[in-house]
């Protein structure tokens, strides 16, 4: 098992149940910050809803119960004292198809800081240019800010929903299979734009696609029925796995 | 994964294994023609180069057109690479084998010293290590390379103990020179076949542990 230096999330003895049936089954992680976490597993393995753990998405959920310890920078996330606005602002969340609000560019990026009350337009106006050069999408976008985002391609409006988590600072983004909606080439981009995140985020992403989890990812956890079967660094697993279940998963030997 | 890739990969073995019988028989071919001064079996070995090289090829090949479709992961991607570093010490090992046929040639008409020395011993020891690394790989059982280490020790030491005798005789008797040289020469080519051998135990545990060990 790999040594984390610095877990900016961590679970233990992690169980979550929606009504009779348990999706999550005594799991313990210890994700490193600023570095990829890769989730890998079978459909149903639990990966996104750990995933929704980390900034308390599961709330949501009716009849879903959660016990064992969930903590971002040690604060146990799950605590009914924990803000969970402050929380879902410093951890933010990518998802599968992007969903770019019916608004311009400009306004899909300011949206967050002007919920969180900032109103100067200047530093509104830093701030979005900060967010979509980190999101690798400003040159193509400095010139049409206030076009409206719905006429930006899929690849495009993906990098514009990363655009607006990171315009929140944040300081760790969730990715749920965020490249299983775009084309090879806006994949590409999305990779090449999870390597420089990790400068300054910490990014965890739930992929189908090994090859991906393989190339942007530093640690990976394959999950299977709910439990945490490895976690390790990435060549070693994706190399040499230590569990069986783990090599049969990834060289596509299941079942 | 699918049959398809299944197939492809058991394949990229069979014919890595076939290339261990062509060297295999290369090698052993080469020590007989020498031992016998048969030109005509070294004129053969000679001859299997070509084929030699167009079947690491072939295994290469297939190597990178599984890499290229299947992109496999952990032990599957371990055969894959495992295959290629084999066929690339086969290679060698089969053209060590043409160069010992080629020393034939220049033996010819020469009656052979003492025996050929140890040379017909140090190529038994050699050419075990090299049947018993092929067959490791083939059934991916381990257990053989535990004194592989010593083996090849005594392989290179018998390499040594030619060359030292080989010296005596040179300079006991400078018409001895040309064969002492030869015979030099052909231990070198064994010494470094028995170092293939050890080559592709270590592909071979890499390909069952996925570890990288040293075997010298």
């Amino acid at each position: 098992m790999a040594t984390i230096s610095e877990p900016i999330i961590e679970t233990r003895g992690l169980n979550l149940r929606y009504g009779p049936s348990q999706a999550l089954r005594d799991v313990s992680i210890s994700v490193p910050a600023r570095r990829v976490t890769a989730l890998i597993g079978p459909s149903g393995c639990g990966k996104s809803t750990l995933l929704r753990c980390f900034n308390r998405m599961n709330d949501l959920v009716p009849d879903c119960r959660i016990d064992g310890l969930v903590a971002y920078h040690g604060a146990d996330v799950n605590d009914p004292a924990y803000d969970v606005v402050e929380l879902r602002k410093r951890v933010g969340m990518v998802f599968q198809k992007p969903n770019p609000f019916p608004k311009t560019i400009y306004e899909n990026v300011a949206y967050g800081p002007r919920v969180h009350g900032e109103k100067d337009r200047a530093t509104l106006d830093t701030i979005v240019e900060r967010s979509l050069r980190r999101a690798a999408l400003w040159d193509e976008v400095k010139g049409r800010l206030e076009d409206s985002a719905l006429g930006l391609s899929g690849g495009q409006q993906q990098r514009l929903c990363i655009a607006r988590t990171l315009a929140v600072e944040p300081d760790v983004i969730l990715m749920d299979e965020p490249c299983s909606a775009l084309d090879p080439i806006a994949t590409a981009k999305i990779e090449d734009l999870i390597n420089d995140l990790k400068e300054h985020y910490t990014v965890i992403i739930v992929t189908h696609n090994m090859q991906q989890a393989a190339r942007v990812s530093d640690y990976t956890g394959f999950m299977y029925l709910g439990e945490l079967v490895e976690f390790g660094e990435t060549l070693q697993v994706f190399e040499a796995p230590t569990e069986e279940l783990t090599e049969r998963y990834i060289t596509g030997r299941f079942g | 994964m699918t049959e398809k890739f299944e197939a492809e990969l058991a394949r990229l073995r069979e014919e890595t294994l076939e290339m261990g019988v062509l060297a295999r028989g290369m090698m052993a071919d080469a020590i007989r023609a020498l031992v016998a001064q048969d030109l005509s079996l070294a004129g053969s070995v000679k001859d299997r180069k070509a084929e030699l090289r167009d079947r690491l090829h072939k295994v290469e090949d297939r190597a990178y057109e599984v890499l290229t479709l299947y992109q496999p992961f952990a032990k599957d991607m371990r055969t894959v690479v495992s295959c290629l570093k084999v066929a690339t010490a086969l290679e060698r090992i089969g053209r060590y084998g043409k160069d010992i046929a080629t020393v034939v040639g220049h033996l010819a008409g020469t009656a052979p010293l003492s025996g050929l020395l140890s040379i017909p011993h140090m190529a038994r020891s050699a050419e075990a290590m090299i049947a018993d690394a092929i067959a490791a790989f083939e059934a991916g059982d381990l257990a053989v390379f535990a004194d592989f280490s010593s083996r090849d020790d005594q392989v290179d030491a018998l390499g040594y103990s030619i060359f030292r005798e080989c010296v005596t005789y040179m300079l006991e008797d400078p018409t001895t020179i040309t064969r002492c040289a030869n015979y030099v020469m052909v231990a070198r080519y064994l010494e470094r076949s028995a170092d293939h051998a050890c080559t592709i135990a270590e592909a071979t545990v890499f390909m069952v542990t996925g570890e990288r060990v040293e075997i010298k």
